[in-house]
């Protein structure tokens, strides 16, 4: 017991400083170090074992039809192939559904999109399996395939009942109000576009059992249905995920299939098993955001106050619910984004179509409803002819009020943010300039938006709000930390991290963060709804202070004092109450006390949100512990000949309660904004007429580059203790700081507007490209020759 | 240091007369493919014991260790070399197909001025291109276990996420402060710089932010020099053009399994070769060929690579005239134009990545054909002239006559293009591009418009249109051009030749657009022009 590493600073050194890296400071990314040289372990560059096989799926070639037959013997002739599989050959259930079933492993009998698995093939190389794929000869009956929402809304295909909200009368309100006012916009979903493709590694284990490294955000789902899958208890398998290059929400319930495959491979060959999706096949088989196909009707006041809404809002489900039950109800939660709809009614369809499922992405359906709420205020402002930003601020929550699902307004601190953004960033004086600009300028068209975000914090389904960490204390006094939370780069290993330094007094290079594993915390929650921290931060900060307390308390009896008495400070343990006279004890010295005294140096914590609820029959409750507020001012400019255009200028102002770590949660509000822009700008998903996705590489399906960020972008944290109570009080920002790419669709219709004198609200569905921008102007340009 | 003692052995027997390789060519052509395999291992062999050059081996330097290989399929890309073959996997695979650069890596070149870095996409680069280079990976380039400072930088500026991009990241930035020279001395970075040295990387968690502002402090740090890791174990002049013979086809680099790739250093090789395998398939930048092996798992069974002949990398200003060699890169270009064409350097500027830019070719896009390519419109609008070589012997044909549908030439198996001439322009000439994409870097046209017009007196005497993305090929606006030629330099005459572009192109509509958006901004693209042609005399330019 007497090693003390030399990687760890003297004991006496750091107690004349305070702890490094508590929670609170601005420290780098756990693995920075290992990302910029390449180190960083992700599955593909795991050492591969030998024996290593490779596995692909075969994919069909329509949207919709029967299989009449599948003939796979070229397949298996194929050089290097090792074996095949069908949806025979699953030896336990063959539908990996996550919440409702209808995702069977391989199509059963019938194609529901273009490009789904119809089998699957093991070769010894990577190579040879993607090759082999392709001599499978297929014969199908083809049948009619749904590809759009508006058709699948005429023939009531669904995957799952519509839901619908309510507060008041709508109808009646909108009757009765001074202006009524109808509109519609088509949002586009988006690509995931993680940087490391789906992949898992199986390797067999005892007792038919399976050890799967999967680049997951839920490997407990991925956990229970690999065992489902083979037909296991669940304790057979382990599923245990270091880092992922990129989750986004793609990895929440699309990683579990190529799991299960590789599972299925690893156990009837006895041999370590890879499954790694290229881009192309990662595009066409893993689902995406989902479009949305938004109304509404209006009532308002000629302030361009909103009496009443009445709202309908229709998702792109794919062929199967997947998670699109919740999504389209939290787009419908957020319809309302920051504004008091008085009277409201709010439809949510979730439309069934013949393409791949779409899934879980950053906001959750989120960003989808916020975006209409933003369209519809623009489109009262051109209305009654008022600055939008008027509009906004006019038709604001007040505290006290209520959402159109119950759930009461407090805490709404939001005007005073965005007065605050409206005056730094200078929001009139350029208002002015713009207005100017555009004024003398015959081609080139300038546009301003100031936008803001009020995002739920919690998961709809309550269940999923809790979580387990898993903390051993070793007798040198580091830490070994583990939780439920995965990392794909939102930086929660380091932000768990320093809670637990914080809660010890000791220098974060003490605590060593490990990867989640099953059989270490089970049980958990996928890492999504930007509850990672909320909910891991917690758990370990609750087993922390089990440890604690645990340690106070054999101090008392060890050196008699009161627990008041004992204190963690420095890196040490402080007993006694007298300052001059309290005893300094190195950490490590002291655990190795409690240890030899028989103290117990390792526990689980658990955490689970207080308040929430949500009753989905009645449509009420409080399915959000609190809110996460911020706004974004963007100026850009647009090309009236082209439709091309630049963001000129971003500046947002958002509210993460008490940070953890201020410089990691810049990263995701500078990271989400640029993502939220690609949504609305870039990128494009397209299908053509055969159900075939068009934009599937990364020739054709663009994320912003360095060039299209603003030249001027500044962020800055609006810096208030969560009145929650959440660790330390700060507040969830993985996914709330992505609605601030909304302010850039917003700030290009308003630079259209321009071109019609700001009278119309032109059309501007999203994407929006080059060309749905020149069409824009163009429909201006119509409009205000006629 | 044992290869760096074998390479000078070799070096000092490569002067070995040049019959002696002819014969052992011959031999290899001769016999049927097994004994041909035996016979190039002999080569091998006989190189061990230092009696021959072999060249059926791959020989480079990885972060300053030689290595040799002879067992690497020519199809084999240098990514997947590494990351299996190596088990070295610190670059990484995001797309394999150039779009993403998180495979991004420094190839290295011994010149007179020491070695000379650019990167590359690893993904779809083939192991060919490191014969006899330095090539330098994220893990590699720090020196005494310490970060380069772009790595440095990197992490002080929070400048990873997930990091699975990041060392891409890294290879761009330090490849950006070993070219600017802030090895050697300091000196700020301007925002141009960086965001063309980023142009191909894609990352999708930190909106790129911190990583521009890495870059601006690297400059900043204690300086790195990192071909002093390259030349760790010895640095080696090679002289490639004595390991094989001046005329006549050289041996195979690379010969395993049947397949085989050819690296011809002259013209005479490749048309030796060309002779022995019409049907071989040309390798330049491997830009577009190198996503049939990434992309559609494709094989070839033999490969010329055109990228190490001297004479087609050349540019050559002549009185009248540009003469581009057809393996002119596009980097190498849109440094060569910035002078005489200042706009198509611009468009250079434009088309892929700086990695890709790094690789592909002039040669490679105009002759792959492709309807969206992005320098045939403006090669049709300066009426480009193009030096065929081959089989049937040297000849010229004007460009306008050298697409002949889709993905099609005048080319025939066994030729190659040489070269392209363009003549310079005159005071009262001018030439005209737009670009229109989705995304503005590393993004494939929608429309590529080229306007070349020549105006005296307020006539427009003469003008040449050609768009890229509006037809099966690269295509002339026949009608357009009419309706403008001999018409006064005026707004109206624009307008009325934007009518004839429908009568023109007929497009379609794909990913990148629709139809009516090809044809109108087409049409806008026409007043566009115009606009800026009088900019600073009509007031407010497009
Ligand atoms: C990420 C990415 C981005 C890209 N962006 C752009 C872009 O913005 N604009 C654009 O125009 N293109 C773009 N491309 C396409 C690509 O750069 C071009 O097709 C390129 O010009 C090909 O040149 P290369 O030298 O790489 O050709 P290669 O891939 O080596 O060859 C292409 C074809 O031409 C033939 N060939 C090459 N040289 C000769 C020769 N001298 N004689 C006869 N045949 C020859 C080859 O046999 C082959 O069939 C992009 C490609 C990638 C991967
Ligand atoms: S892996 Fe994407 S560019 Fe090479
Ligand atoms: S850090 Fe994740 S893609 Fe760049």
């Amino acid at each position: 017991m007497s090693h003390v590493s030399s990687k760890v600073t003297p004991w006496e050194a750091r107690r004349q400083r305070p702890a490094k890296g508590k929670s609170g400071s601005k420290l780098a990314h756990e693995s920075a170090e290992k990302h910029v040289l390449g180190t960083a372990t992700y599955i593909d560059d795991m050492p591969e074992l030998a024996g290593t096989l490779f596995a692909a799926v075969g994919k069909s070639t329509i949207a919709h039809g029967k299989i009449l037959s599948l003939d796979l013997t070229a397949v298996r002739n194929a050089p290097g192939v090792v074996d095949v599989i069908t949806l025979e050959d699953i030896p336990g259930e063959k539908d990996i559904g996550p919440v409702f079933k209808g995702d069977p492993i391989f199509a059963d009998g019938v194609v529901e999109f273009h490009g789904q698995a119809l089998f699957a093939v093991l070769a010894e190389s990577f190579e040879q399996a993607k090759r082999a794929v392709l001599l499978a000869q297929v014969s199908y009956e083809e049948q009619p395939a749904l590809l759009t929402i508006q058709n699948a809304l005429q023939q009531n295909a669904f995957v799952r009942p519509a839901h619908s909200m309510q507060k008041g009368d709508a109808a009646s309100a909108i009757a009765a109000a001074p202006i009524q006012m109808s509109g519609e916009l088509y949002v586009k979903g988006q690509e995931h576009f993680y940087l490391e493709g789906q992949i898992s590694y199986a390797l067999p284990a005892e007792d038919g059992g399976i050890k799967l490294y999967c680049s997951s955000q839920h490997p407990t789902e991925v956990q229970k249905l690999v065992s489902e899958v083979l037909d296991l208890p669940i304790n057979h398998v382990q599923v245990e995920v270091r880092r992922m290059g990129g989750g986004f929400g793609g990895k929440e319930t699309q990683a579990a299939q190529w799991g299960c495959i590789a599972s299925v491979f690893a156990r009837r060959q006895n041999r370590p098993v890879k499954m790694r999706l290229d881009r192309q096949d990662d595009m066409v088989l893993t689902g995406k955001r989902h479009d949305f196909y938004n109304r509404y009707q209006l009532g308002i006041d000629e302030n361009g106050k909103i009496l009443g809404a009445d709202i309908e809002l229709a998702g792109f489900c794919g062929y199967s619910p997947d998670l699109s039950d919740a999504i389209v109800d939290r787009a419908m939660f957020h319809v309302d984004n920051a504004y008091d709809l008085n009277n409201a009614r709010v439809i949510g369809h979730r439309c069934k179509t013949n393409t791949v499922s779409n899934t879980a992405y950053r906001g959750f359906g989120g960003p989808q409803g916020m975006i209409f709420a933003e369209a519809m205020l623009d489109d009262i402002a051109r209305k009654v002819g008022k600055d939008p930003l008027d509009v906004r601020k006019a038709n604001f929550y007040r505290d006290g009020g209520s959402t159109h699902y119950g759930q009461p307004v407090e805490d709404f601190f939001l005007p005073e943010l965005v007065e605050q953004l409206e005056q730094d960033c200078d929001y009139r004086a350029r208002r002015a300039a713009i207005t100017e600009f555009n004024r003398t300028n015959r081609w080139k068209k300038r546009g301003l938006a100031l936008t803001p975000v009020r995002f739920g914090i919690s998961f709809t389904i309550q269940f999923l709000n809790q979580a387990g960490a898993l903390v051993h204390i070793y007798t040198d006094g580091s830490i070994h930390l583990n939780h439920g939370g995965t990392e794909m780069g939102q930086g929660l290993f380091t932000k768990v991290a320093q809670v637990v330094a914080h809660e010890f007094d000791l220098d974060i290079d003490m605590i060593q963060a490990s990867a989640t594993a099953t059989d270490k915390v089970p049980n958990t929650s996928p890492t999504a709804a930007s509850s990672g921290s909320d909910l891991n931060g917690k758990a370990a900060q609750n087993a922390c202070q089990i440890l604690k307390s645990r340690l106070v308390q054999f101090a008392q009896q060890h050196y008699q004092v009161n627990a008041g008495d004992v204190r963690f400070i420095n890196n040490h343990v402080v007993i006694g109450a007298d300052e001059n006279s309290a005893q300094w004890i190195s950490f490590a010295d002291f655990v190795t006390l409690a240890y030899q005294n028989r103290v117990s140096l390792s526990t689980t914590g658990y955490y689970a949100t207080p308040k929430i609820h949500y009753n989905r029959d009645t449509a009420s409750g409080r399915p959000f512990f609190y809110f996460a507020f911020g706004a974004c001012c963007v100026e850009v400019e647009i090309d009236t000949l082209t439709g091309e255009y630049k963001v000129l200028r971003a500046d947002i102002l958002h509210d993460v309660g008490r940070s953890l770590n201020p410089a990691i949660d810049i990263g995701q509000i500078e990271g989400g904004f640029i993502q939220g822009m690609g949504w609305l700008t870039t990128e494009e998903l397209l299908w053509d007429d055969k159900g075939r996705l068009q934009s599937n590489s990364a020739a054709t399906y663009k994320i912003p580059t360095s060039v299209d960020i603003p030249a001027h972008f500044n962020v800055q944290l609006f810096d208030r203790a969560n009145a929650e109570d959440t660790i330390y009080n700060s507040k969830a920002v993985g996914e709330p700081p992505f609605m601030h790419g909304i302010a850039v669709w917003c700030a290009l219709r308003d630079a259209v507007a321009s071109v019609a004198d700001y009278t119309i609200s032109p059309p501007l569905d999203t994407p929006a490209t080059p060309e749905r921008v020149l069409n824009a102007v163009m429909f201006c340009q119509q409009e205000s020759k006629a | 240091m044992f290869c760096y003692m074998l390479d000078q052995l070799v070096r000092k027997l490569q002067r070995i007369p040049r019959t002696e390789f002819s014969t052992e060519i011959q031999l290899c052509r001769a016999v049927p493919p097994r004994i041909r395999f035996q016979g190039v291992q002999a080569a091998r062999i006989n190189r061990a014991v230092g009696q021959k050059t072999g060249v059926s081996v791959i020989r480079f330097n990885l972060n300053g260790r030689w290595i040799e290989d002879n067992k690497i399929d020519p199809n084999c890309t240098i990514l997947k070399y590494l990351r299996t073959t190596m088990m070295q996997p610190d670059a990484k695979e995001g797309c394999a197909a150039g779009d993403c650069g998180a495979c991004t890596l420094m190839l290295g070149e011994m010149t007179e001025r020491g070695i000379e870095y650019r990167t590359l996409n690893a993904c779809i680069a083939l192991m060919a291109n490191v014969h006899e280079r330095y090539l330098l990976t994220p893990s590699g380039i720090g020196r005494a276990g310490q970060l380069h400072p772009a790595q440095q930088a990197m992490v002080d500026c929070h400048g990873s996420q997930c990091g699975f991009c990041t060392p891409g990241f890294v290879m761009s930035l330090a490849n950006l402060y070993q070219q600017t020279g802030l090895h050697v001395r300091q000196s700020v970075l301007t925002d141009e710089q960086i965001h063309a040295a980023l142009s191909g990387n894609l990352c999708r968690c930190t909106g790129y932010r911190p990583i521009i502002e890495a870059a601006h402090k690297m400059a900043a740090l204690p300086a790195c020099d990192v071909s002093e890791v390259s030349a760790h174990n010895g640095v080696q002049t090679f002289n490639p053009q004595s390991d094989v013979p001046a005329d006549g086809s050289p041996a195979a680099l690379q010969d395993v399994d049947g397949r085989r790739l050819f690296m011809p250093l002259t013209e005479e090789q490749l048309k030796a070769l060309l002779r022995d395998y019409p049907d071989a398939c040309l390798w330049a930048g491997g830009t577009d060929v190198g996503l049939e092996i990434t992309q559609r798992f494709k094989q070839f069974d033999t490969i010329i690579c055109l990228n190490r002949i001297s004479t087609l990398a050349r540019t050559q200003v002549l009185d009248e005239q540009l003469w581009l060699g057809a393996g002119v890169t596009y980097s190498q270009a849109e440094h060569e134009l910035a002078d005489l064409f200042p706009s198509f350097a611009q468009l250079l500027h434009r088309i892929g990545s700086r990695q890709i830019r790094n690789m592909g070719t002039l040669g490679g896009n105009i002759a792959n054909a492709s309807p969206i390519g992005d320098t045939p419109p403006a090669f049709l609008a300066l009426n480009a002239t193009l030096e065929i070589d081959g089989n049937h012997g040297r000849r010229e044909v004007a460009i306008n006559d050298f697409y002949l549908g889709y993905k099609q030439t005048v080319l025939q198996p066994g030729e190659y293009l040489r070269a392209i001439r363009i003549n310079k322009l005159q005071s009262s000439e001018s030439l005209t591009l737009h670009k229109i994409s989705k995304r503005y870097d590393d993004d494939i046209s929608a429309v590529m418009f080229a306007l070349f017009m020549d105006v005296q007196n307020g006539i427009i005497k003469n003008a040449r249109l050609a768009c890229g993305g509006v037809a099966a090929t690269p295509l002339r606006a026949q009608k357009t051009e009419q309706a403008l030629i001999g018409q006064p330099f005026s707004e109206n005459t624009f307008l009325q030749a934007a009518n004839f572009i429908g009568q023109d192109y007929q497009p379609l509509s794909d990913v990148r657009a629709s139809k009516e958006y090809r044809l109108q901004v087409t049409r806008n693209l026409l007043l566009k022009s115009y606009l800026e042609l009088t900019a600073g005399q009509a007031g407010d330019a497009a």
